[in-house]
């Protein structure tokens, strides 16, 4: 009885096109808008491309050649220079074949519109004239330490590549691991089915099952069962999609992040046959009550702006400990973060209290056999 | 008749203050086509409910084959086959796929299921909608598969909660004589509905339902018989005299007469050629007529006679 009922709850699941929305199309879309999106950024940050620059020589700066001699040679180069004369240059510049144009005699800088590669020239030259002092000391007093102060001030310089994006590959990581946390929560959906359709009182699929001699618990068992199942399978296909076809990287941690995202998809279930058994509230209501409670607890641990959950930890500490989007995001933020697996395995340990705690809860509200109204 | 298949006793049933069973008794023999008739809001849902375990009832007793039924009699659910009032089935999973899934609750094995799933979709016509999925289908068919869901797995007591509810004629008239069909091949039938032409159609035996209490029960012509009422005329005349009215209400066995909107209904208890009578009247005393016509008591007028009220709105 539990493999035909499996069976049948199995295909249903599968068929229900919010689901599939919202438990395959979702995370794919999002994911696929967030590569997009942070791609430029991670071009910029991890491999970085020289930028193009003219120099245009208005006055004889012998040090400033040198500097910026160094700073454009070698496979690492900041800058790709050309010399050339304003005319050429201010050409150059329009075509877009340079991003400025520096003038040696007083180090002024003109673009032509905006952007990060902009401000890494501008940041150059700041650096450069904040330094130059020391330069041309150097040259004067003891000319044969200047070669080792231009080299110092090149490694200053070249900070420039990272001064705007400190730490944004951990960030966007951060981001998938967000979504993978979101989809795992959007499992209550599928969970609440089963309340539903197991409750007399609560649908008409619900008093016919009643009417069947099928013991309450098996149906229900093989319902939760096979939408974890169903749920399992959306949480490896997000992920595999995440890894291989956007190459997001997960690290050496992949088969964690897999196992963390099915026991996560566990508890989105749990919960949500938890709250679909709660009360005689119409289905929609209660998908309404689901995505409510989803969108909220994804809200407070963080998912949707950064230091909500800060400030949670702050005032309420203990909500980060049982905010089901808290934890499940908190298991993929100690693979990203953490190199020993102590938190981790307590977020997951605190995940499988969490499902125990939805399940049990959901069996007891509805173990109820006979009603006192349909 | 035989065994007592079903036997409610003294059932009660209230929400709040509101009494929907009161003190309720019935007893079903097997191989009867039972049919529970009241109007909406009698209690004929909330008796079925409480029948199959569903509700919770405050008193009374309840046997079904002879044992005590509660929700967890599985070997009583076992031979129960249930179509309820709202259509039950999964708008994922085929027509196909609904039947085999409610057979297979209470059929193991799976070449007897496929068997009955075949028979079971023969027998509401659905052969050339194995593969639709209910959305797909009209009102009438998603009723017919309804009641597929509740008969493949053969049962010997099957509950029809108004099945027949929004359904076109043709739809109506399948599902009629299959019932009828499921009863010749040996099935027990209790049959709820506030249409009276359908459980005058197919029901052997009828309890009349008001307010959550039983008011009449016997066959039709036993009910019928319970009642004055032999006989309706129905005359439609444009100008009648209250002079004309009282010479009508004079004749024998007349004991009941209404004018109104242009349509006398005299009503009679007993005699013979009464529509003769009542026409010879009229002509003798010039008055003209349009149309004329005679009706036998109705489950309405056992209904109307015993309550004052009408069984439900004219459609």
């Amino acid at each position: 009885m539990f493999l035909h009922t499996f069976k049948y709850d199995f295909r249903q699941c599968l068929r229900q096109k919010e689901l599939t929305f919202w438990l395959i199309l979702f995370p794919i879309i999002l994911g696929s808008f967030f590569k997009v999106a942070f791609s430029e950024l991670y071009e910029k940050t991890v491999k970085f491309d020289a930028v193009p620059i003219a120099v245009v020589e208005t006055e004889k700066n012998a040090v400033f050649d040198q500097v910026i001699e160094q700073v454009s040679t070698g496979e690492d180069a900041l800058f790709k220079v050309t010399r050339t004369d304003m005319k050429n240059a201010e050409k150059m510049l329009k075509d877009e074949k340079v991003t400025g144009i520096i003038s040696t005699g007083d180090l002024s800088v003109e673009f032509s519109s905006s952007g990060i590669d902009q401000t890494i020239v501008k940041s150059f030259i700041q650096q450069y004239k904040t330094q130059e002092k020391i330069i041309t000391d150097t040259a004067t007093n003891a000319p044969e330490k200047l070669d080792t102060v231009i080299s110092a001030l090149s490694t200053d310089i070249e900070s420039n590549k990272n001064i705007p994006f400190a730490d944004d590959l951990d960030t966007t990581v951060q981001y998938f691991y967000n979504l993978l946390a979101m989809v795992a929560l959007f499992g209550a959906m599928s969970g609440v089915f089963v309340a539903i359709n197991n409750q007399g009182n609560l649908s008409s699929l619900g008093a016919r099952k009643c009417c069947s001699p099928v013991n309450k618990l098996t149906s229900i068992t093989a319902g939760l069962s096979a939408h974890c199942v169903v749920q399992t399978i959306c949480m490896i296909v997000a992920v595999s999609f995440l890894a291989f076809i956007l190459k997001i990287d997960f690290g050496d941690r992949l088969g964690l992040v897999y196992l963390s995202s099915i026991v996560g998809g566990f508890m989105g279930v749990a919960m949500g046959f938890f709250i679909g058994s709660f009360g005689r509230l119409s289905e929609g209501v209660k998908m309404g009550i689901i995505m409510a409670v989803s969108m909220l607890s994804c809200f407070l641990s963080g998912l949707m702006v950064n230091n909500i959950k800060a400030l949670v930890s702050e005032y309420v500490p203990v909500f980060n400990e049982i905010n089901p989007a808290a934890v499940i995001s908190d298991t993929y933020y100690c693979l990203a973060i953490y190199d020993d697996y102590s938190r981790y395995i307590r977020k997951m340990i605190t995940m499988i209290i969490l499902t125990v705690f939805f399940t049990l809860g959901g069996y007891i509200l509805t173990r109820r056999r006979k009603y006192a109204s349909l | 008749m035989g065994n007592t298949i079903v036997k409610i006793d003294n059932l009660v049933k209230r929400y709040k203050e509101l009494i929907a069973l009161d003190h309720f008794s019935l007893e079903i023999e097997e191989g009867e086509i039972f049919g529970l008739l009241g109007p909406n809001g009698s209690g004929k849902t909330t008796t079925i409910n409480c029948l199959l375990s569903l509700l919770a009832y405050d008193k009374g007793n309840i046997e079904i084959f002879g044992e005590k039924m509660t929700p967890v009699n599985y070997k009583v659910k076992k031979e129960i086959g249930i179509i309820m009032q709202n259509v039950a089935v999964f708008d994922e999973l085929t027509v196909y796929e609904n039947i085999d899934y409610f057979c297979g609750l209470y059929i193991k094995d799976k070449e007897t299921r496929r068997k009955y799933v075949d028979e079971a979709i023969a027998f509401v016509g659905l052969e050339d909608f194995v593969k639709f999925y209910p959305k797909k289908l009209s009102g009438g068919l998603l009723r017919r598969l309804n009641i597929a869901c509740g008969i493949a797995h053969k049962p010997k007591l099957i509950i029809l909660d108004e099945p027949t509810v929004a359904v076109d004629p043709q739809s109506r008239n399948k599902i009629l004589e299959g019932i009828q069909e499921l009863n010749k091949q040996g099935a027990t039938i209790i049959y709820t509905s506030h249409y009276m032409e359908e459980v005058e159609q197919i029901c052997t035996r009828i309890a009349i339902m008001d307010k959550g209490k039983k008011i009449a029960e016997g066959t039709k012509d036993e009910l019928k018989r319970m009642i004055k009422n032999t006989e309706t005329l129905t005359i439609e005349i444009l100008d009648l005299s209250d002079e004309m009215l009282e010479k009508i209400r004079a004749l024998n066995h007349v004991y009941e007469t209404d004018y109104s909107d242009s349509r006398l209904e005299v009503r009679f208890s007993g005699g013979k050629h009464n529509l003769i009578h009542v026409l010879n009247l009229l002509q003798e005393n010039n008055v003209s007529f349009s149309r004329a016509y005679s009706e036998l008591p109705t489950l309405n007028d056992v209904f109307l006679e015993i309550t004052g009220k009408a069984l439900r709105d004219k459609e």
